[in-house]
């Protein structure tokens, strides 16, 4: 099995964006099984309300920061087949995207949580969100409102290559 | 925003800052983490046992393995509680019973 992570600690959110963005590689090649889903804020003291979203975006995808998958299996001897890369492109992952690219997304998990107390998704195995390779569409990871204190996020996904 | 004599615990290798315990009642899914009244970070780890439905994940504590595995973590009357297959645990301060 090959499992990776893909995350981000101690973000500044612009507003509405992508916390965590990972798009399947052109087709024929693995597809990605989404595995987990995390966020929360690691410095705050204000409860409030948050949504979060996953959706699938088609191009044009948002501008990231370049974030390198890492294996779960520490003695995992190959790198994921997705890249870290700030283009959102085909292949690639990234976290806290400074823009949005495109403004439509296919809602697949609408969700809220308190700040406070963090958001964790572990979906069943009937669950599990699986992107095929060739898509043409990124998983994104995104807070739909502006969280009230855009500092000090964390977030993160785990997916498996299948 | 400075936290002064705040809770430090820790989930997924990122430290969380906190000035109070968990409110009462949550639960982890789908809450990522509880604080106790110790400051320490109660999270499900990426250990699991079981199969299809049935899956349970290794329970976490500052990132720590506590070697129990539960379908969740629930923080209520001020005490960490699991549940899983082998029905209601409570955290007595140094193991689950």
């Amino acid at each position: 099995m090959r499992e990776f992570t893909v995350a981000v600690a101690g973000a500044s959110l612009l507003g509405t964006q992508a916390m965590v963005f990972v798009n399947p590689k052109a087709a024929p090649n693995a597809n990605i099984e989404f595995l987990r889903f995390w966020a929360g804020q690691s410095q705050n003291a204000t409860s409030a309300q948050q949504r979060i979203e996953i959706d699938a975006q088609t191009t044009p995808f948002p501008t990231l920061t370049a974030a390198t998958p890492a294996a779960l299996k520490r003695a995992e001897a190959s790198a994921s087949i997705i890249i870290g890369s700030t283009s959102g492109a085909a292949g690639t992952a990234g976290v806290n995207s400074s823009t949005d690219g495109t403004t439509s997304y296919t809602n697949i998990w609408q969700d809220a949580f308190n700040v406070l107390n963090g958001w964790l998704l572990v979906p069943t195995p009937a669950e599990t969100i699986v992107f095929p390779a060739g898509l043409a569409q990124g998983m994104n990871m995104r807070t739909p409102i502006a969280p009230a204190t855009t500092t000090n996020w964390a977030a993160g996904v785990v997916y498996r290559e299948v | 925003m400075e936290l002064k004599d705040s809770f430090v615990g820790r989930v997924y290798g990122v430290n969380y800052f906190r000035t109070h315990k968990t409110e009462a009642y949550v639960e982890i899914p789908p809450a990522l983490l509880i604080t106790d009244e110790r400051g320490d970070a109660w999270s499900l780890g990426s250990e699991f046992v079981g199969t299809g439905y049935n899956l349970e994940f290794n329970v976490v504590r500052n990132d720590v393995s506590t070697d129990e595995f539960a379908k969740k973590i629930v923080y209520r009357g001020g005490k960490v509680r699991i549940y899983g297959q082998a029905g209601w645990r409570v955290w007595n301060g140094r193991t689950f019973i």
